[in-house]
């Protein structure tokens, strides 16, 4: 190899690897090609609490420090809610929601995304608490409302996401599709 | 363990043709791929000081509009913040070629591991410290790579709430997250640092720079590319929209297309199998016991005091201690102790030892003129020939023959390791020259030896090369393992100059090992 054709090729290379830097730091990337529309639901409830007390013994009082003793105990979760999701009257989905934490003691998340072909769709959504409250337990606060339901028809666009969630302050569902 | 060693062998020759092609066009000193290590550094610092301007310009209140103005109207801004990201990407090629490098070398175990690890964890940190700066644009990108990530990280117990829940659309976006994501992608350089420092905590004289006139090379073809390709800005992120089609970094997402179909408890597994055979690589690339070489030791009888070897362990495995035996009138105060832990063994202390009492064992200063003695006594070398002292890993690959174009192979571990008495032993015993040919100095495996053999040879650093050596007979070179023709062009131009001179009578007795035995008092003098 001649001195120029190896101080050309020198300079091709580093000219070609910082152009291949900056190619790879640029192609074009779609993560979702198709031409579908979302329905999202999500949202953040506040379930029905309800603990189990019971009275401490003295002994197990005794065990305790002076500043934790109080004579009653109790074990609070939150109540499981149905989600119950209809479009175009088929079922879609039908599940269980718990109470997120390790003893379901802490808030209901809910999310859900489902792809429709875009044009008209008629939507029915139910969240309803499961189950009353069980003998021997008691309500300690009042969170959502046992049973929240949507229905209705929505025009989904191409590639477009509607989002259905829940309203703290109307206490009910709501739909959203990021117009202001 | 078979796999392995084959996937290092298989690695080590691409390598081995790669730094042969660039050593040709760029030349050993500014060859990229024996300074990758180093480029990450520097290119890490010019991240920092283009990621400091942009700082002053970025509101997370308005990520992506504070984005827009820092490229269309900020001075300097497109310019900065291309620069800020394409060093971002060369630094992950950068790595990535170094940790090859070093797995392919098998320097990855030992004393080593602690360099390996947090190496690794250096890259990981790096490509945080990127997912964290794509998200603070808020453009698609930083939509699909915060929902992304953010659908991993909900698996895990940790977290009181869904982090996928901030990206739903139910409210804007907080700038709680957008400050959060700001301070990690500040804080996380700060522990970069932190880990810089430890990856290089077990060498003696890191060095963290490359060359002068490569770094600057690169850093100026990265100028020009952010100069005459800027960085566009992808679609505003849009929760209410599917990502719009949007470019992408794929040093930095390349893992969203592979992640996106797949469960997340499949590539949690993934991830964390990936992550535990590379951390782990030290175990499963460490040789069986017994072929591992064992650490250097001092005999403390023949130690001297003078400190040598404790300067030139590229490893800062030597330290001086206050000699306890063998003290008697005119020993020194002090002798070199080795810290096995910290050995790899690279031998180079044997080659530092003017009384060659240190080394490993069986690679030692005598050790070494027993094997010359040997070996002259085998091939009996001639006037006219030419000994060519050729480091294993390097020289062109020649080491493993036992003669290269008519000369004579004495292989050695390490250029680094070899005694000086050895070239005068050969000389001596009538060979017609002696060509010390090394790995390059960039790519020496034990990072110093070529550099502290020219010193030795021709600049008098202790343990020297003789005056007495007629050093028109010795020739120093480098070539790297695959580049063959070079070790043949320095033998023809030797054998050029030594025939010129006339032939060197060959001395019928002499004990190198006497004459090189310094006595403790003319040590201490």
């Amino acid at each position: 190899m001649t001195p120029l054709a190896r101080r050309t090729t020198a300079i091709a290379l580093a000219l070609g690897s910082t152009l291949a830097i900056g190619a790879l730091s640029r192609a074009p990337y779609t993560a979702d090609r198709a031409a579908h529309g979302v329905v999202r639901l999500a949202w953040r409830a506040r379930g029905e609490r309800v603990e189990e007390c019971r009275r401490l013994t003295p002994e197990e009082l005794e065990r305790l420090p002076a500043h934790m003793r109080q004579e009653e105990s109790c074990e609070g979760r939150v109540l499981p809610y149905r989600l119950q999701l209809s479009i175009d009257g088929a079922r879609v989905v039908d599940e269980l929601v718990q109470a997120a934490g390790a003893r379901h003691d802490r808030p209901l998340y809910v999310y859900r995304e489902l792809t429709l072909q875009p044009g008209a769709h008629a939507i029915a959504v139910v969240f309803a608490r499961e189950g009353a409250i069980p003998p021997g337990e008691r309500e300690a606060s009042e969170g959502t409302p046992p049973r929240l339901a949507l229905d209705t028809t929505v025009a989904l666009l191409s590639r477009r996401v509607l989002l259905v969630t829940y309203d703290d302050d109307a206490r009910r569902l709501v739909l959203r599709d990021g117009s202001p | 363990m078979a796999i392995v060693a084959s996937a290092q062998r298989g690695t080590r020759r691409i390598l081995a043709g790669a730094d042969a092609w660039m050593n040709r066009l760029y030349g050993w000193r500014f060859n990229p791929l024996y300074h990758s290590g180093a480029l990450v550094v520097a290119l890490l610092l010019v991240v920092l000081v283009t990621g400091i301007y942009l700082l002053f310009f970025y509101r997370i209140g308005a990520p992506f509009a504070s984005v827009a103005r820092i490229t269309d109207q900020v001075w300097l801004g497109r310019w900065i913040r291309g620069l800020h990201r394409y060093a971002s990407d060369a630094a992950v090629v950068a790595a990535l070629v170094h940790a090859l490098r070093l797995f392919a070398q098998g320097r990855s175990w030992g004393p080593r591991t602690l360099a390996w690890v947090s190496g690794l964890v250096l890259l990981f940190t790096v490509f945080i410290c990127g997912w964290t700066g794509y998200v603070m644009v808020w453009d698609v990108q930083g939509e699909v790579l915060a929902r992304a990530g953010a659908r991993l990280l909900d698996v895990l117990p940790i977290f009181s709430e869904p982090i996928s829940r901030t990206f739903v659309g139910e409210r804007p976006i907080p700038g709680a997250f957008f400050f959060l994501n700001l301070f990690a992608h500040i804080a996380i350089p700060i522990g970069l640092g932190l880990v810089v420092w430890l990856h290089v905590s077990r060498v003696a004289r890191p060095a963290l720079l490359p060359s002068r006139k490569l770094m600057w090379g690169v850093i100026g073809l990265l100028v020009a590319l952010s100069l005459f390709w800027p960085v566009a800005m992808g679609p505003p992120a849009d929760l209410f929209r599917l990502p719009a089609p949007a470019p992408f970094d794929w040093f930095y997402a390349f893992w969203v297309p592979l992640a996106r179909p797949l469960s997340t408890g499949f590539v949690w597994a993934v991830t964390l199998a990936v992550a535990a055979a590379t951390l782990l690589a030290p175990l499963w690339t460490r040789p069986a016991r017994a072929a591992r070489p064992p650490a250097s030791w001092v005999d403390e009888r023949l130690c001297t005091g003078c400190e040598q070897c404790y300067q030139d362990c590229p490893y800062d495995a030597i330290e001086m201690v206050e000699r306890t035996e063998n003290v008697k009138a005119g020993a020194s105060a002090t002798v070199a102790r080795v810290d096995a832990g910290a050995c790899v063994s690279c031998g180079i202390c044997a080659g530092s030892c003017a009384p060659m009492g240190v080394g490993p064992p069986g690679r030692t200063g005598r050790d070494q003129l027993s094997r010359v003695q040997a070996f002259v006594a085998a091939r009996r070398p001639g006037a006219k020939d030419v000994v060519i002292v050729g480091c294993d890993r390097g020289a062109g690959g020649i080491a493993a023959g036992e003669s290269f174009h008519g000369a004579l192979v004495y292989p050695v571990s390490c250029a680094g390791s070899l005694h000086t008495s050895v070239i005068e032993y050969l000389l001596r015993a009538g060979a017609g020259g002696v060509l010390v040919v090394s790995c390059p100095a960039r790519d020496c495996w034990n990072r110093e030896g070529p550099k502290w053999l020219e010193q030795r040879v021709y600049h008098k650093r202790e343990a020297e090369l003789r005056e007495r050596v007629d050093r028109r007979r010795v020739r120093l070179a480098h070539a790297a393992v695959g580049e063959t023709g070079g070790v043949v062009a320095e033998l023809e131009a030797f054998r050029a100059l030594l025939a010129e001179l006339e032939a060197a009578p060959r001395e019928a007795e002499f004990d190198v090992v006497r004459e090189c035995d310094t006595a403790p008092e003319e040590a201490a003098r």
